[in-house]
């Protein structure tokens, strides 16, 4: 885990000093409890040793990166599985391929060379936001409201958010643009 | 839909409402130009018929003061005269149509149709290109995904599926979408392409708009790989 997440500091540090911007916002990291462990091991059906901790369980450490720009997702990513030790199991673009609720982001299950596993999230900030509100939807025990009507407004919240999203990182290639830069579509 | 019928010969007026009341329409009636006025202060109209020669203030001066506080709903105007200078007043002073009295009870309803047509109902609730679809009545756009553009992004978009074998100049864009605002240039046509090129890109279409900053631009089925 410290050597996951000093490996993602020394990414971004790169990135910020070549670029002079900070392509991450924050990054969360997380290790699950013995408790969620536990019961994630019976409910998966797993005896509830260390090893299965370790081998089966693919989220038991997890870190969320969230990045300025949609760019800079990509990049975070691009740069994570040149992670020296690290192999990456499975990767789901979840913004290139949105879920039917809205939700976006990008998904990774790393293993270290130690043989444990993580998983990565990889999002923009508006999807961040959109996944929290989301999250305390689906977690609250009783809605007052139509959860009809709500499910349907966070989708469309989420096709909005990833329009902004996206007129963002143009007006950012806009700024940046080199002087004497492509000028075709 | 409902109506205001201003017109001060009673039988006429009964007549016409009755005609109306008969297609469908809910009518509202006025025998005067200051009623008329107080009547379209008050509620909202899908269309107006207003006659020309009323007293108390006439058909043109009730139209004057109706658009002079931005009341839009649509105007038939009756006039009596077959005056050419009164017809003229009246399409300046912001009527749709005129009619010159006497006229064909049928004429009328296929005037009052037209009027309160709205422009939308001739849009199609779908545009459609190579693997994008753009729904006109809430602004999606969805290939394997879907985002929400913006007002002037859709608009744009719409002009670009309304003329697809077409290659539009940034002039015409201007033109068109922008209807020359000031505060619009080339460069703002390129920055919309390049957000309606992001979105393309976003919900997982091979589409693009393709051109030169500041030349025309033109819808290309995969010009670009995905």
């Amino acid at each position: 885990m410290k050597d996951l997440t000093d490996q993602i500091t020394r990414i971004r540090t790169e990135l910020h000093y070549k670029t002079g911007i900070d392509p991450v916002e924050h990054c969360l990291y997380r290790i699950k409890s013995e408790e969620s462990m536990r019961e994630k091991c019976r409910r998966e059906g797993l005896p509830e040793t260390e090893e299965s901790a370790l081998q089966m369980i693919h989220d038991a450490i997890g870190v969320r990166i969230v990045c300025s720009f949609l760019s800079d997702v990509y990049t975070i990513r691009d740069r994570i599985i040149e992670i020296p030790g690290i192999a990456v199991v499975k990767e789901k673009d979840y913004i290139k391929h949105a879920k039917p609720n809205g939700y976006r982001s990008y998904h990774m299950i790393l293993r270290t060379h130690e043989g444990y596993f993580a998983e990565i999230q990889l999002r923009t900030i508006s999807m961040d936001t959109w996944a929290a509100l989301e999250h305390h939807m689906k977690y609250k025990k009783t809605i007052s409201g139509n959860i009809a009507l709500i499910s349907a407004e966070l989708k469309r919240c989420a096709d909005e958010l990833t329009s902004t999203d996206v007129s963002m990182q143009a007006i950012r290639d806009m700024i940046f643009e080199d002087s004497e830069g492509e000028e075709n579509v | 839909m409902k109506l205001l019928l201003a017109e001060d010969t009673q039988d006429l007026n009964r007549a016409v409402c009755a005609i109306l009341q008969h297609e469908g329409y809910e009518v509202d009636t006025a025998f005067d130009g200051e009623e008329a006025l107080e009547m379209l202060l008050q509620s909202g109209y899908d269309g107006v018929i207003l006659d020309i020669m009323m007293p108390k203030r006439d058909g043109l001066s009730v139209l004057s003061e109706m658009r002079r506080r931005h009341i839009l709903t649509p105007v038939l105007m009756l006039t009596a005269k077959a005056e050419i200078d009164d017809r003229v007043a009246g399409l300046d002073a912001g009527a749709d149509d005129y009619l010159p009295k006497p006229f064909a009870m049928k004429e009328l309803l296929a005037r009052v149709r037209s009027m309160t047509r709205r422009r939308n109902e001739y849009e199609p609730a779908e545009l459609r290109f190579a693997d994008i679809v753009l729904y006109t009545g809430d602004m999606a756009l969805t290939a394997g995904n879907t985002v929400r553009l913006c007002v002037k992004e859709f608009e744009l978009l719409q002009t670009f599926l309304s003329n697809p074998d077409k290659s539009l100049s940034t002039e015409t864009l201007l033109e068109r979408v922008w209807r020359n605002d000031d505060g619009a240039a080339a460069d703002t046509v390129w920055l919309y392409v390049s957000y309606l090129n992001g979105k393309l890109r976003s919900v997982g279409s091979r589409v693009r708009i393709t051109g030169k900053r500041g030349e025309a631009f033109g819808l290309a089925d995969g010009g670009e790989t995905v």
